[in-house]
């Protein structure tokens, strides 16, 4: 008896699980009308003539496309307080700017049509398009003001905003009338393009919700209820799952010959295979194809790859100073206190070091030839980048040891590792993070070229990278080399951020006169506003920094950029690939 | 039975109050906070950070933090999340929580599946070629892991053959009834077997060495002496007794069955609260991290429970007053 009800349940599982497979069968055939197979069925259904006249006609209208990202957006989809790169990914295609960056980085027009900047260079007023919200409304000067003003709010920061620095040097921001906006700054501004080129959010939303309740309200997080000016609009989500993007009938440009764009969240190892099979059209931002994968993808007929330098980079720090104690705990950055790190002072420890590591075969090795080689900090694509400028400190061991010897730091014991000039032992302390697989394995490789050349590294247990990262800025510890990476955005080359002494995200702690005053130099008002005259500023200044080695330049991986072969009318700029994605449209 | 009950239940309260000071101190004393390492963007003022730790309470004493951690739970209030902007912990739990448990659920009932029946027969037919079989396809099971079993199943089932699909809960959205049931009941599919065979060779060994030992004891001897036939036996004597183990573990199953499985929702990029958990954990989102342990810790407990109360169901000696 019993066991007769055991069989009866066996085979009702078995039939259950028969069910689910023939279901599935079908559930193919009707779920693949959402993703590509459907641009292959459609000229069937529609007919010869559709096909025949809009080939030659230009775009054709209609399709969805599949894109994959790797992680979840965390669901804030204002533009004022978003803070992940997997929201900036889909706000790319919801919002705009007054400006957007050109295929030379230079600003070109978005939202505003054209700008014009007074002889003190204290005022930029910018004359708007045309362009409404994607419920709607018209898009106005107001919009503009609202957005500034918020971000000058003085809750704005305690409400979770970051975004401060555009507001910096802002005085005020005032609407002349609907379609013309005023900024006005408290100083010469040599990046007043670059300070007005954020995000626009609508007034007739957010105008009456306290900066405070912004975060939460519904118009920054649902579906359907975020409005941009952009071309497609997310209109349904489910989350960490897929954001689904429409397209804008009314975008101010013209209707996106797409119907949209749906964006899944995939799981990388097995992206190439889902690109092959049809199930994914597009990987782009944030992350792209990694590198080991770019041969597979690559290779696939019908996918189109491009690719291009990202501008951000590794690198390995020097610890050239170290904080007190007591400006770390109080927050104070003064180059006076510092504490020199003797192990490192020399300048030709540090060129020595450059020259013993080989960055190519790190590059080749761990990225598969997928990125390039640095010297300075400023990418092929921008318009300051100088190859003549710096030292390319091409791989030499023997120059490497020439240097140590000439500086004194030689092997006197006799234990294979050299000594500093003294004669006392001379290890250097090496820490990096874990989290970024390539640069985590590049750290083993690096300490392996330095002991080749003799010098004795302690590589340190990595730590996870938040308190690794909080370590390399409270710096009142015995750090002598770190491994990290910088992630910039290609808005201005003025390295100020990053290089001048006083600078917080000098993590280096690089005290150079000579090097603030060519940073200083190459936003000095009025001459800065000749590109010309920057680029030879940033040259001169490269070459001071090329030949003194605050830090070692590592690599910058390349972003690889994978899509369907029948999308067409990807712009292919160095910063992306997403400019003017109303224009995308699939070929069948 | 009903005092007992009540006073585990009472029981909960100091060891509810002592697991959250024991998660809260250690999770403060990792180091780091949710601003940490965020300074890596030259563009953002580091200022910025020191305003918001501030406005998050990051800068109060710990037993401040806590206190309002406490009093703000007792009231039913798990906070806001402090790496997802404006979401509160609430939120983000009820958007994974169903998935996770249908995945669990799903995925226990595969191992049950599996794991009785061979169980039963690798017991019956001791040391036959069956049971060696059985056992060294359990064991393969539980050797292999997750992750690589769930990429060999999304290559072969979903790629190649295309049965089922391999990433996420649906297919497409604005689905729903019948409809939805079985989309979501494919997309359970492979998650669910990847886990579910993982753990079948515990429960399967379990269940066969539980039978071969009741077989041996006297009340079968005299079942059989009755001359009752081998299946009754088997199923109303041997099989009874045997499942009293089984029980037990299915009520320490029970506190996982929520905690989700890290690595299968990743493999399968199944949100559940296995992936929240962990990415709470590498953010130091304390709120998330609290509550997450909170539930857990609940469900543990009340499995503990529900097994003991099963236990004096089946097993007729066991009293509790």
């Amino acid at each position: 008896m019993k066991l007769s009800k055991f069989w009866l349940m066996l085979v009702l599982a078995l039939a259950l699980a028969f069910t689910l497979v023939a279901c599935g069968g079908d559930e193919d055939d009707t779920t693949t009308d959402d993703t590509p197979d459907q641009t292959d069925d459609t000229p069937d259904d529609d007919g010869d003539e559709d096909e025949g006249e809009e080939t030659t006609e230009g775009p054709q209208q209609g399709g969805t496309i599949v894109a994959g990202m790797y992680s979840a957006p965390g669901h804030q989809f204002n533009p004022l307080f978003y803070s992940d790169a997997y929201e900036a990914n889909i706000l790319s295609f919801t919002h705009e700017s007054l400006v957007a960056l050109d295929e030379n980085l230079d600003w070109e027009p978005s939202l505003a049509e054209s700008w014009e900047i007074n002889d003190d260079y204290t005022e930029i007023t910018f004359t708007l398009n045309e362009a409404t919200w994607q419920d709607g409304e018209p898009f106005t000067a107001d919009d503009v003001v609202f957005t500034y003003e918020t971000i000058q709010d003085e809750d704005y920061v305690a409400a979770g905003g970051v975004r401060t620095n555009y507001v910096a040097n802002l005085e005020s921001v005032e609407a002349v009338d609907p379609q013309t906006v005023k900024f006005t700054y408290t100083d010469v501004n040599i990046n007043a393009l670059y300070d007005a080129s954020f995000i626009i959010v609508p007034k007739h939303i957010f105008g009456d919700v306290p900066v405070l309740e912004m975060p939460d309200h519904s118009a920054s997080r649902n579906a359907g209820e975020v409005i941009g000016t952009g071309p497609y609009q997310l209109t349904d989500m489910l989350e960490g799952e897929q954001y689904v993007l429409t397209s804008y009938e009314g975008y101010w440009q013209g209707a996106p010959n797409l119907d949209g764009i749906t964006w899944r969240v995939i799981e990388q190892s097995i992206m190439p295979g889902l690109l092959e099979s049809g199930q994914l059209d597009m990987v782009a931002e944030p992350n792209g194809v990694p590198a080991a994968d770019f041969e597979a993808v690559d290779a696939l007929d019908h996918i189109t790859t491009y690719v291009t330098q990202d501008f951000g980079y590794q690198y390995m720090g020097f610890k050239l100073h170290h904080r007190t104690t007591d400006d770390v705990e109080n927050g104070v950055i003064d180059p006076d206190n510092w504490v020199e790190n003797e192990k490192v002072a020399d300048v030709r420890v540090r060129q020595a070091i450059v020259y013993a590591i080989n960055r190519q075969a790190i590059v080749d090795g761990l990225l598969f030839g997928m990125g390039t080689v640095l010297n300075a900090n400023f990418p092929e694509a921008s318009w300051a980048f100088d190859e003549s400028a710096v030292n390319p400190y091409d791989f030499s061991p023997e120059t490497a040891e020439e240097l140590l010897d000439e500086a004194g730091y030689v092997d006197v014991t006799g234990d294979g590792f050299r000594e500093d000039p003294d004669g006392n032992e001379w290890v250097l302390n090496l820490d990096y993070p874990t989290g970024n697989q390539v640069r985590e394995r590049s750290a083993p490789i690096i300490v392996e070229n330095l002991e080749a050349v003799g010098i004795k590294v302690d590589l340190r247990n990595p730590r996870e990278a938040g308190p690794h990262f909080d370590l390399v800025e409270k710096d009142n510890h015995d750090w002598d080399m770190y491994l990290a990476g910088w992630s910039l955005s290609a808005a201005d080359p003025d390295p100020s951020a990053l290089w001048l002494s006083t600078a917080p995200y000098n993590y280096t702690r690089w005290n150079d006169a000579t090097s603030d005053e060519l940073i200083k130099a190459g936003v000095q008002a009025p001459d800065a506003f000749d590109q010309d005259y920057r680029k030879q500023a940033y040259s001169d200044w490269a070459a001071h920094m090329s030949e003194q080695v605050p830090q070692v330049f590592l690599y910058s991986a390349d972003n690889i950029y994978a899509y369907n072969a029948n999308l067409k009318e990807v712009k292919h700029y160095p910063a992306g690939i997403y400019a003017d994605s109303h224009l995308w449209y699939l070929e069948q | 039975m009903h005092k007992y009950i009540i006073r585990r239940i009472l029981q909960f309260i100091p060891m509810l109050f002592l697991i959250t000071v024991l998660v809260f101190g250690l999770a403060k004393a990792a180091p780091g906070d949710p601003l940490t390492g965020e300074m890596l963007d030259p563009e953002i003022d580091p200022a910025v950070y020191e305003i918001r730790r501030e406005a998050l309470g990051l800068n109060d004493p710990i037993y401040v933090q806590y206190w309002n951690w406490l009093s703000s739970v007792s009231q039913g209030d798990f906070g806001k999340s402090m790496q997802y902007t404006g979401r509160s912990v609430m939120e983000l739990i009820q958007a994974r929580v169903w998935n996770t448990f249908y995945l669990s659920l799903f995925a226990l009932g595969v191992t049950l599946a599996i794991a009785i029946p061979i169980g039963i027969y690798s017991a019956n037919r001791k040391y036959s070629l069956f049971d060696y079989g059985a056992t060294t396809f359990a064991f393969l099971g539980l050797a292999t892991p997750n992750f690589f079993a769930g990429l060999l199943a999304i290559y072969v089932f979903a790629l190649t053959l295309g049965w089922f699909p391999a990433q996420g809960t649906t297919t497409a959205l604005g689905l729903s009834g019948f409809e939805l049931f079985i989309d979501k009941l494919r997309h359970l599919v492979l998650p669910g077997l990847t886990l579910g065979l993982a753990s079948t060779a515990a429960y399967m060994r379990y269940m066969r060495t539980e039978i071969l030992e009741v077989k041996g004891s006297d009340f079968i001897r005299t079942a059989h002496a009755k001359g009752l036939s081998n299946e009754s036996v088997l199923y109303k004597h041997t099989l009874r007794n045997a499942l009293i183990p089984i029980i037990t573990l299915l009520g320490l199953e029970f506190g996982t069955l929520l905690s989700g499985a890290i690595i299968t929702e990743r493999v399968f990029n199944y949100p559940g609260l296995g992936t929240l958990f962990l990415n709470a954990i590498s953010n130091r989102d304390y709120p998330v991290i609290m509550a997450i342990n909170l539930i857990l810790a609940v469900s543990i407990l009340v499995g503990n429970l529900l097994a003991d109360i099963f236990y004096a169901i089946v097993d007729p000696r066991i009293r509790y007053d």
